[in-house]
C-alpha cells in the first residue's frame, strides 16, 4: 500500500512537471476549463436557487385565477360573472383583483399597479401568516366605506390619494414616504398621489415594481367602470378538485381562461430551463469546448509525447504506468478546474449577486429587482457537476493513450535526432 | 515541496472550502427563512402570481398570466423578447401539445 | 547468462515491404563479460539488442535469461524483468526535457514506489560517481553532450541492474569522451556486471576490456571474427 501510494505520488510529480513544461498551453487550458466549470456551476446554482425560491414564495398564490379573453387578448372581467362562478360546486370563495401596468416615461420603466385585497386572508383557511409585518384592516368588501383605510402595511395606511411603492421604484425614482408621484390618467388629467410607505427591500423579488393603490384611484387612473375588474381569484373547498373546478369554470364561462396554481408553479419550475435560449447558448458553448478538448486529446499524441512515452517504456515503465500517468494528467487538470470553478461560482452567485449574469438577466428592463438569493445548494448538484466536467475530461485524456500501448519500448533506441 | 504534495494540498483546501460553503449555504438557508416567509406572506396577501424578474413587458413580468393568443407578441417562449424571453418557457397550459 | 536460440525477427510481416532483420541467430552471452555486437548499419545489431533486452519479441526462436524462457512471458512480466535486470544507455541520451537531471535519473525507479528519500540518496550517489552531482538540479537542456550521456548512464544504473545494454554509445561522443565512456564500462565490469554494447566504432571493439566481439551482417552472425 505504501509502495502504491509512493508510486502514485511519483507519477503525479512527473505528470505535473510535464504539464508545467508546456506552461502557456496548459495554463490556457486550465483557465478555459475553469471558466466552463464556473459558467456551468453559476448557471446551476442560480437556476436551482431561483426555482426553489419561487416554489417556496409562490406556494400560497391563488388556487385559480380566472381571466376573460376577448379576441385572444386578456380583457376586463365583468363583475356580474362572479355570481356565476360562485354557483359552481366546489368553489369556496371568489374575489376580484384589480391590477395593471403603468409605463413611466420619465425613467422608461413599467410599473405594476395593484389594488390590495380588502381582506388579506381570503382563502378561508385562516392560517396566521408567520412573522409578517402586514396588518390587515378590518374593513370588508371591495367598494366598502371610503372613509376607512382599506389597507395598512407596517404603519403605512393606504387611503385614497396615497400609494405604497415597491422598493425598486423608490430606488429608481429616488423617492420616499410623503413624496408625491404624478400619474397621467386615461383622460389626460394628472393624478398626484402621495407615497404612504414602501414595501420592504427584502421582498423585492416579488414586489420591486409594485405600486399599491386604492381601488378608487385605480379606476380613476385607468377609467375602469365599477362593473369590471381585471380578473378574479377562485378558492376551492378541496385542493384536489382544482382541475375539476377549472374545467367547470371553462364550461360555465366559455370565454374565461382559468389558470391554476399548479400551472403557475410549473411555469416557474421551467424557467431557466436548459432548453431556453440563453441556457442553450451557455450549455452548447460548454459542450463545444469539451468537444475541442476531447478532440485535442483524442487526435493523438504529438511526436514529442510519443517520444517521451517511448523513453518511459524503454527505461522500464509499463503500459499501465503510462496510462496511470495520463489518468493523473486528466485528474490534476480537471480537479483543479472543478474546485476553482465551483468555489468561484458560489462566490459569484451568492456573494456578488450573479454579477456576470446581471446584464443578461436585466435584459431591457430599467427596473430590476435587487435581490439576494438564498443559497439552495446540495451535494446532488455538486455530484452532477462533477460528472459533467471532471469525468468526461479525464476519460478523454486516457482514451487515446491506448494507442501509446502500441509504442514499442525499443522505439527509444531508434530515435537518431532530437 | 513536491508537486504531488502541492496538488493534494490544493485539492484538500478546495474540498474544505467547498464543505464550508455548503455549511454556509445551510446556515443562510435557515437564517433567511423569515425573509422567505415574508415574501410568501406578501404573495398570499396581495394575491400575487409571479416573480418580479423581468419587468420590461407584461408577458415577461407576469409570465403565468400572459395572454397567449395574441399574435406577434406572445410567442410561447417570447423569443422575440431577448434576452428575458430566452430564459422562460411557455406556461404549462399550452405546453401540453408537443 | 543469456541464450538466444534460432532467433528470427521479421518487420512488416506479410506486407510487400517485409524485411527480415534477423535470420536464425544463435548466441550465448556470458555473465560478467563485455560483449560487443559489431556490424554495419542495417545488420540487425539494434534489433538483436532490443530482443536481448526484452524490449521486443522475436518473430521466431527462443530467448533464455539465466535459464528461464522469457519469449513467451506476458508484457507485465517482461517489463518487470527489464526494469530489474537491464540498464539502458541509448545512442541519444534520451533524457526528458523540462525536468531536472535528478528527476530524469530517478525516472526508471518511479513505478517501483521506493521511498523518495532513499531513492534520492541513491541517485545523488550515482551522479557523484560520474562527477555531475553539481548538475542535479539543473534542467537537462543545459547539459553538455558528455554530461547528458553520463546522466543517462546514471539513469541506467538507478535500479541496480545486472546487465548494462548500450546502443552505439559513442556515436555522438568525441574521442576524449568516448575514452571516458570506456573507463566507465571498465568500472561496471569490475563491479561484476554484464555489458552488451553495439558499435561499429573501433575505439569500442578494439578496446582491451572487451571480452568478445560478435560480428553481424545481414541479420546473421559471421563465424569468423573480422
Amino acid at each position: 500500500m505504501r509502495q502504491w501510494i509512493e508510486k502514485q505520488r511519483y507519477i503525479i510529480d512527473f505528470t505535473i512537471s510535464s504539464l508545467l513544461r508546456r506552461k502557456v498551453k496548459n495554463f490556457g487550458l486550465l483557465a478555459l476549463y475553469t471558466l466552463i466549470v464556473f459558467m456551468l456551476a453559476s448557471t446551476m446554482f442560480f437556476t436551482y436557487s431561483i426555482k426553489k425560491e419561487a416554489s417556496l414564495i409562490l406556494k400560497d398564490t391563488p388556487e385559480i385565477i380566472v381571466q376573460k379573453i376577448v379576441a385572444g387578448r386578456h380583457d376586463l372581467f365583468p363583475v356580474s360573472y362572479i355570481d356565476t362562478l360562485k354557483k359552481i360546486r366546489g368553489v369556496a370563495a371568489v374575489e376580484s383583483r384589480l391590477w395593471g401596468y403603468y409605463y413611466d416615461g420619465l425613467v422608461s420603466a413599467n410599473y405594476t399597479l395593484l389594488v390590495p385585497p380588502a381582506n388579506g386572508d381570503t382563502s378561508g383557511k385562516s392560517r396566521p401568516s408567520a412573522k409578517t409585518t402586514v396588518v390587515v384592516s378590518e374593513s370588508g368588501g371591495q367598494q366598502a366605506d371610503k372613509s376607512k383605510p382599506l389597507f395598512e402595511l407596517g404603519g403605512a395606511v393606504l387611503e385614497p390619494g396615497t400609494l405604497i411603492t415597491g422598493n425598486g421604484i423608490a430606488r429608481l425614482r429616488d423617492i420616499g414616504k410623503d413624496d408625491y408621484m404624478p400619474f397621467r390618467a386615461f383622460d389626460g388629467s394628472v393624478l398626484n398621489l402621495r407615497i404612504a410607505g414602501a414595501l420592504s427591500s427584502q421582498s423585492e423579488l416579488v414586489s420591486s415594481d409594485l405600486l399599491l393603490i386604492t381601488a378608487e384611484d385605480f379606476r380613476k387612473l385607468f377609467g375602469i367602470d365599477n362593473r369590471y375588474v381585471t380578473d378574479v381569484t377562485v378558492a376551492v373547498n378541496n385542493p384536489s378538485e382544482v382541475e375539476m373546478v377549472a374545467s367547470k369554470i371553462r364550461k360555465a364561462l366559455p370565454e374565461a381562461r382559468p389558470i391554476s396554481r399548479v400551472e403557475i408553479l410549473r411555469t416557474y419550475d421551467s424557467i431557466f430551463n436548459w432548453r431556453g435560449g440563453m441556457m442553450i447558448v451557455i450549455f452548447s458553448a460548454a459542450v463545444l469546448a469539451f468537444v475541442i478538448f476531447a478532440w485535442d486529446k483524442a487526435s493523438g499524441l504529438s511526436a514529442g509525447e510519443r517520444r517521451e512515452i517511448g523513453i518511459l517504456k524503454a527505461v522500464g515503465w509499463e503500459t499501465s504506468d503510462v496510462i496511470q500517468m495520463k489518468f493523473w494528467e486528466g485528474a490534476v487538470v480537471s480537479l483543479t478546474a472543478f474546485f476553482t470553478g465551483v468555489i468561484l461560482a458560489y462566490v459569484h452567485v451568492f456573494f456578488t449577486g450573479s454579477i456576470v449574469f446581471e446584464p443578461a438577466l436585466k435584459g431591457w428592463s430599467s427596473l430590476y429587482p435587487n435581490f439576494e438569493l438564498t443559497p439552495f445548494v446540495n451535494l446532488e448538484q455538486l455530484t452532477t457537476l462533477f460528472f459533467l466536467t471532471v469525468v468526461p475530461y479525464t476519460v478523454a485524456t486516457i482514451v487515446p493513450i491506448w494507442r501509446a500501448a502500441t509504442i514499442d519500448p525499443d522505439s527509444a533506441m531508434r530515435f537518431t535526432g532530437e | 515541496m513536491r508537486y504531488s504534495s502541492l496538488f493534494f494540498l490544493y485539492i484538500t483546501g478546495g474540498l474544505v472550502l467547498l464543505v464550508l460553503l455548503l455549511v454556509h449555504a445551510s446556515f443562510s438557508e435557515s437564517a433567511r427563512q423569515p425573509v422567505l416567509e415574508e415574501k410568501a406572506a406578501l404573495v398570499k396577501m396581495l394575491k400575487l402570481t409571479d416573480l418580479c424578474l423581468f419587468t420590461e413587458a407584461r408577458y415577461t413580468r407576469n409570465l403565468s398570466q400572459a395572454d397567449l393568443g395574441t399574435a406577434f407578441q406572445d410567442h410561447p417562449m417570447s423569443l422575440e423578447h431577448f434576452p428575458s424571453g430566452s430564459f422562460t418557457q411557455p406556461p404549462e397550459s399550452i405546453r401540453k401539445f408537443p | 547468462m543469456i541464450e538466444l536460440m534460432n532467433v528470427k525477427k521479421v518487420f512488416n510481416a506479410g506486407n510487400p515491404s517485409e524485411f527480415p532483420a534477423l535470420n536464425s541467430v544463435n548466441l550465448t552471452i556470458e555473465e560478467n563479460r563485455v560483449t560487443v555486437l559489431k556490424g554495419p548499419s542495417g545488420s540487425g545489431k539494434t534489433t538483436l539488442l532490443s530482443i536481448v533486452a526484452c524490449m521486443s519479441r522475436p518473430s521466431a526462436g527462443r530467448v533464455k535469461l539465466k535459464g528461464r524462457e522469457i519469449t513467451s512471458l506476458p508484457e507485465r512480466f517482461l517489463t518487470d524483468i527489464r526494469r530489474k535486470t537491464f540498464g539502458f544507455i541509448f545512442q541519444q541520451p534520451n533524457l526528458i526535457k523540462g525536468i531536472s537531471v535528478l528527476d530524469n535519473v530517478m525516472l526508471p525507479a518511479y513505478p517501483l514506489g521506493e521511498q523518495r528519500l532513499h531513492l534520492k540518496v541513491k541517485a545523488m550517489k550515482g551522479l557523484a560517481e560520474l562527477n555531475i552531482a553539481n548538475k542535479a538540479a539543473s534542467k537537462v537542456e543545459w547539459l553538455s553532450g558528455g554530461e547528458a550521456q553520463r546522466a543517462s548512464i546514471v539513469r541506467a544504473l538507478i535500479n541496480d541492474p545486472h546487465i548494462i545494454i548500450a546502443d552505439e554509445p559513442t556515436a555522438h561522443l568525441d574521442t576524449k569522451l568516448s575514452y571516458r565512456f570506456m573507463e566507465i564500462i571498465e568500472k561496471f565490469k569490475a563491479e561484476g556486471k554484464t555489458v552488451i554494447i553495439t558499435s561499429h566504432d573501433p575505439l569500442v571493439f578494439e578496446s582491451s576490456m572487451v571480452d568478445r566481439v560478435v560480428n553481424l551482417r545481414d541479420g546473421r552472425i559471421e563465424d569468423k571474427p573480422a
